[in-house]
């Protein structure tokens, strides 16, 4: 019954927290309520028995991802923006009927269906039994899903040389420092080569 | 007591509703990209949810390369994000219609 409790209440949080996201037009302000979306989340997944999970979302999704995304918040001039209009002129009037349409289309699809579990596999009793849900989880990772594992290794690297790639400044002012977002520092990729 | 595995999937509609919406609606490109960790965060909560219920752990697992995924997204989008900003001096992303999309 408690656990019920809890997670109404988590999951209650984290949907005011995800409307908070989407209508906030301070993009600060939008970053610390994700944060604390992710924090309920990680309870969510603690109720359920995912202990690394749980451990592994508030470190790397809200401790690491997100910080990466306040720096970059940081590092741009962000307040000018916030003046301007926040959303799409028509197509807000196009989701205001379609979002609840599909939420509700969503809703009687998962509610109609009846879900049969397969049952005597890993419970949380037998998971207890063999060393903790970090050892268990450990060995179907490093087990049969070695070879995602190293693709996800993969990805990583091609995500970290994408960055660098993307986001180094082409044509070399090397002893200048880099003009983020203060407007007078003078554009000089090709793209706006191609306009003028 | 377990709890049932339709108060997930109605949690993780709604999280995911409102990241679609958030993508759509919104000019910023950061909410943008906060509405697609949002969605990720809601097919997570489903993977749990299901693990559990079938008592397998593949579906945490799969968790984890979905958090590298985002991790991954996250990075390039960003790089993609800050050379838009240096070039165009805004972030609005109605303003990048040069393929006329």
């Amino acid at each position: 019954m408690a656990e019920k409790i809890l997670f109404i209440v988590f999951a209650a949080l984290a949907v005011i927290g995800a409307l908070g996201v989407i209508t906030r037009s301070n993009v600060v302000h939008g970053l610390l309520l994700l944060v604390f979306t992710f924090l309920n989340v990680a309870g969510i997944f603690l109720l359920t028995q995912a202990y690394f999970l749980a451990v592994i979302q508030v470190l790397v999704y809200a401790g690491a991802i997100l910080v990466l995304f306040a720096f970059v918040v940081m590092f741009l001039n962000l307040r000018e923006f916030q003046q301007l209009e926040q959303l799409h002129p028509k197509q807000k009037w196009a989701v205001l009927v379609l979002a609840p349409l599909m939420l509700a289309e969503f809703i009687f699809v998962v509610t109609g269906v009846t879900y049969a579990s397969v049952g005597g596999g890993l419970s949380p009793e037998v998971i207890a039994e063999r060393g903790g849900n970090v050892q268990v989880m450990g060995e179907t990772l490093f087990g049969e899903m070695l070879l995602p594992f190293e693709i996800a290794s993969l990805i990583l690297l091609v995500g970290m040389v994408g960055a660098i790639l993307l986001a180094h400044k082409e044509g070399g002012t090397e002893n200048q420092l880099r003009a983020w977002g203060t407007g007078d520092g003078q554009p000089t990729s090709a793209f706006v080569e191609q306009e003028v | 007591m377990h709890i049932p595995i339709e108060w997930y999937l109605v949690l993780s509609a709604l999280l995911f509703i409102i990241g679609a919406t958030g993508v759509l609606v919104r000019r910023n490109l950061f909410i943008v990209l906060f509405s697609v960790e949002l969605m990720m965060n809601a097919v997570n909560l489903n993977l749990v949810g299901f693990s559990r219920l079938h008592e397998n752990l593949i579906g945490q697992n799969f968790v984890l390369f979905t958090m590298t995924v985002a991790a991954a997204e996250a990075a390039v989008g960003l790089a993609i994000l800050t050379a838009l900003f240096r070039n165009r001096k805004t972030l609005m992303v109605d303003t990048f219609d040069l393929m006329k999309g």
